[in-house]
């Protein structure tokens, strides 16, 4: 299995998806986890996680194969565009470090941000050095986590030819929208194209994976994802106002736009709430500036980045949570929203609202129905306990164990 | 010699619309009425217009041996009317056949009785007036909305003068006994329960046409035989089912008019049977045992309990709102408000707020014109919001003297607002309205009157205020730099921010409308 996050190293829902998938599948079957960067402190049972930051790279040198890693590496059409999580300099760059990764010598693996600058030459030297690890490893089936990980996938699967598995939790499509076909884009359809099997986090990203990138259903296998259980955080409410918050990245994909125009809305007929923006991106400082200019600039109230503690606090006196996301494969934090007791309002795009019925749904640019929504809840207290009751039975039924049994189906699918 | 008695439901509610908080206080015209006429014909067309036919025939055919027996609510008897008279003109040719019988019901379709006996009282009668108008016919036999049923009902019916009930045949009160025979609640005379019998006329209404069932396909010779096998062993068969099953739950694909067609003529080749309308089987059967009801029966899901409709906090809590209006609705002493009130009762209402199915993730078996039972139960509480509003501006316009004369609190009429179909003839209507009422000479001298108190008041505290005007533009102007100061701040500071600000600001004043 190939990951980018893991913890203690996380950006998002990837590192916490792919700790809590591992910990579950451990026990079932013989399991190596492949990261960048791995700290012993985050040790999972049963399972043998390696960090390519300690691999001694001298062992590896003499198993080399080089001609399977070039079939993919060596793959110049990809177009190039701006990608929220990397600036790309141009083709030429790429094919440049492209050439200068392939052609140097193994070097010890160093990494220090997952997303920073040089995200590019990090995954290409990651998937060289995997694919030699890989002939040192026995193994049945290659599992990768997105598309940081599926060069190494393709690669590996070429020189063994045991099946490949990719697990999606996000896509180009969701992080840049339907018009970027970047690099990233094109890898990712690439391999998808050169799987055997795809694991997207929902029914709504597999119908992206098909309908988008033209693969065929019938390998795609939607997988929810499972969570972990909470201690909640107790904080005494500062205001009897009620407090309605969004939190996650402050960018195009999480339609933090829509949010804000809702709360304006809201805060035209029922002045007493107050709506929070928690997280930080690019998008931030415009909606600052928009709600100055709507004169609620007391009313909306902008965090920055939270820690999961201050995460935690936060929801622990909200009211009302939204995420109107443009497209959200999953949605790992509107199930932490429902952990916490607090009801949910999520936009039809996304993963989470298959799994929580005891939620409230409507497209993401509805801003009418979001705010709606979010007065209906702060008006109704029968409303917001019968969907935090059902919430909590559908919370029932989202675990990591029924998740890892379901991968595992899949591995049975392609190893008989 | 066993009769076969067929009663079948015909309901059609008032849907609301999707009424959301920013209409509250503006429209005060709840029904979705493209919806309603768009259902209306679509039913139409499927069933009621074909079926009735079919009906029409069999009973020339069979020379007045093919008899049935319907239950139609007010509230769709008016929607014929309104919309498709065509279907109110072809039941009533079939009520002049002698053959067809009708039932009594609520008019509204409500769960009144649970909540309000007066009213239910009130809507029978309602019923009764408009089934006489109709179909020159005065029902002896009850039916209550979703065939809701215990003792205590039966024994108002009674005591209101029926001489039969239908109900279901509630496998855990029949205890092992047949359906096919007449019962009587234990506190009753002389009022002859009729039972459901519920596996055979399910045969139709749900298992017709799916390709699972070990019976399918069912054809009528087959069904006419698991009839006459009772023979010997049951007096009355009652198939009892929602008339909608014909062409609408069971389309007309999966050959339900030509089973409906052959079954009189298939059950008839045996000699020992008949058919017979409800209050002829009650006529002619006598009481066999006791069919002792406590707890309320109803024939739906099966539970054939009342969760559909009061299962959930969200239905119950709406439920007793609705009802809790009635002494308001009352005294405004309006007939177009009571009617408004009223419609607002119809037990669909509730039946599109329930969760049962849905907590299961089971959204196929929820039938409801919203996307979820969350949606349903915001607009009814967003209408039920309005209507209060509406209730308080009538009834303080009661208050006022002379206001019986004032015309212009007449034109501020509902009614004329329900009757109006299109929605800018409402605007209209409502501005029309809100401007007499404005010119009225009562009401302007209530304002005047108004006016001088305040302006008396505002005169002595005139210093006060002018300095508090003062101290809420700069405060406002305060805010309005910290905002701006915010965007500055480097991103490291904020995530300590978000206490600071509940701190600094302070908690607003005005309250909510």
């Amino acid at each position: 299995m190939f990951g980018w996050e893991f913890p203690p190293v996380i950006n998002g829902g990837l590192g916490v998806a792919c700790l809590g998938l591992c910990k579950a599948l451990a026990p079932m079957v013989n399991l190596k986890m492949v990261i960048p960067k791995s700290n012993p402190e985050y040790a999972v049972n049963y399972m043998e996680l390696i960090g390519l930051n300690s691999v001694d790279i001298s062992t590896l040198k003499k198993k080399t194969s080089k001609k399977a890693f070039k079939k993919f590496s060596s793959l110049n059409y990809f177009d190039l565009a701006l990608s929220p999580y990397i600036n790309f300099t141009g083709e030429a760059e790429i094919n440049k470090i492209q050439h200068e990764v392939y052609t140097s010598d193994l070097k010890q693996f160093e990494i220090n941000e997952l997303y920073g600058s040089d995200i590019i030459r990090k995954v290409l030297e990651f998937s060289k050095i995997s694919v030699k690890l890989s002939a040192t490893k026995q193994f049945d089936i290659i599992h990768a986590h997105d598309w940081m990980t599926f060069l190494p996938g393709m690669e590996i699967k070429t020189a063994t030819g045991k099946p490949l598995v990719l697990h999606v939790h996000s896509l180009e499509y969701d992080r840049s929208g339907p018009e970027n076909k970047s690099w990233v884009y094109q890898l990712e359809k690439r391999a998808m194209e050169y799987a055997d099997a795809i694991i997207p986090v929902s029914n709504y990203t597999g119908s992206i994976i098909e309908n988008i990138y033209g693969i065929s259903k019938s390998k795609i296998f939607p997988v929810h994802n499972g969570i972990e259980p909470v201690n909640h955080s107790q904080l005494k409410r500062i205001t009897s106002e009620k407090i309605v918050i969004f939190f996650g990245r402050i960018t195009r994909q999480k339609g933090p736009e829509f949010y804000f125009e809702a709360a304006k809305k809201v805060l035209q007929h029922y002045p007493d709430v107050r709506f929070v923006l928690a997280g930080t991106g690019d998008l931030m400082r415009g909606i600052m500036e928009k709600a100055a200019e709507a004169r609620i600039g007391h009313k909306f109230h902008t965090t920055g980045f939270l820690t999961k503690e201050k995460i935690n606090d936060l929801l622990a006196v909200a009211d009302v949570y939204v995420m109107p996301s443009v497209s959200e494969p999953f949605g790992l934090s509107a199930i932490e929203a429902v952990q916490y007791g607090i009801p949910t309002i999520l936009s039809k795009q996304s993963g989470a609202s298959e799994v929580i019925h005891g939620t409230l749904t409507m497209d993401f640019w509805d801003v009418n129905k979001m705010a709606n929504y979010i007065i209906s809840l702060l008006e109704y207290p029968t409303l917001r306990k019968e969907l935090v009751d059902t919430a909590f039975v559908d919370l029932k039924k989202i675990n990591w164990t029924s998740t890892a049994k379901k991968v595992l189906k899949v591995y049975d699918k392609l190893v008989c | 010699m066993p009769s076969v008695c067929f009663y079948f439901q015909v309901h059609q509610p008032y849907r609301l619309k999707e009424y959301n908080f920013f209409d509250i206080g503006h429209d005060h015209f709840y029904e979705n009425e493209k919806l309603n006429r768009e259902v209306m014909n679509k039913v139409a067309d499927k069933c009621y217009i074909p079926t009735n036919k079919m009906m029409l025939e069999l009973i020339k055919k069979h020379k007045g041996k093919f008899r049935i027996s319907y239950s139609i609510s007010g509230t769709a008897l008016e929607q014929f009317e309104k919309y498709r008279p065509d279907v109110l003109e072809s039941f009533v040719a079939l009520s002049k056949t002698g053959c067809v019988e009708f039932l009594s019901e609520t008019y509204y379709h409500s769960l009144s009785f649970i909540y309000d006996k007066k009213e239910f009282k009130r809507q029978v009668e309602k019923h009764r007036d408009l089934i006489k108008k109709y179909f020159k016919q005065s029902p002896t036999v009850f039916r209550n909305t979703e065939l809701i049923y215990n003792n205590e009902i039966a024994k108002t019916i009674e005591d209101m003068g029926y001489k039969a009930i239908v109900c279901e045949g509630v496998d855990r009160i029949l205890e092992n006994r047949s359906p096919n025979f007449i019962y009587r609640s234990p506190n009753c005379h002389s009022l002859k329960t009729l039972l459901k019998n519920y596996r055979l006329s399910d045969d139709i209404a749900f298992r017709f046409s799916d390709p699972n069932w070990t019976e399918h396909p069912l054809s009528a010779t087959k069904f006419a035989g698991w009839l006459h096998s009772i023979a010997g062993n049951g007096e009355l068969i009652n198939l009892f089912m929602d008339y909608e099953t014909f062409g609408e739950h069971q389309w007309e694909s999966s050959g339900i008019f030509d089973f409906l067609s052959q079954l009189p003529t298939e059950i008839l080749s045996h000699k020992d049977f008949d058919f017979k309308t409800v209050s002829e089987v009650a006529e002619k059967y006598p009481i066999r045992d006791d069919y002792d009801a406590h707890d309320l029966t109803s024939w739906a899901d099966t539970e054939r309990d009342l969760s559909a409709w009061l299962g959930n906090s969200m239905q119950n809590e709406a439920i007793e709102r609705i009802y809790s209006f009635k002494e308001r609705v009352l005294a405004t002493e309006r007939e177009d408000m009571l009617d408004t009130w009223a419609k607002l009762l119809t037990s669909d209402h509730f039946y599109y707020m329930c969760t049962k199915f849905w907590a299961d993730g089971d959204v196929h078996k929820y039938f409801s014109p919203y996307q979820s039972p969350y949606d349903a139960y915001i607009y009814f509480m967003n209408v039920l919001t309005d209507m209060e509003y509406v209730l308080s501006e009538l009834l303080k316009q009661k208050k006022m003297p002379n206001a019986k004369k004032n015309t212009a609190v007449d034109s501020l009429d509902i009614n004329a607002l329900t009757v109006a179909a299109d929605t800018n003839e409402l605007v209209t209507n409502i501005a029309v309205a809100t401007t007499n009422a404005a010119s009225s000479a009562n009401l302007k001298e209530e304002v005047l009157n108004k006016v001088k108190s305040i302006a008396k008041r505002v005169s002595t505290k005139k210093s006060i205020t002018k300095s508090s005007t003062k101290k809420v533009i700069s405060k406002e102007a305060s805010e309005k730099k910290k905002t701006a100061s915010k965007s500055n701040v480097k991103s490291a500071n904020k995530g300590k921010k978000i206490a600071a600000n509940k701190k600094t600001t302070k908690p607003a004043s005005k309250k909510k409308p």
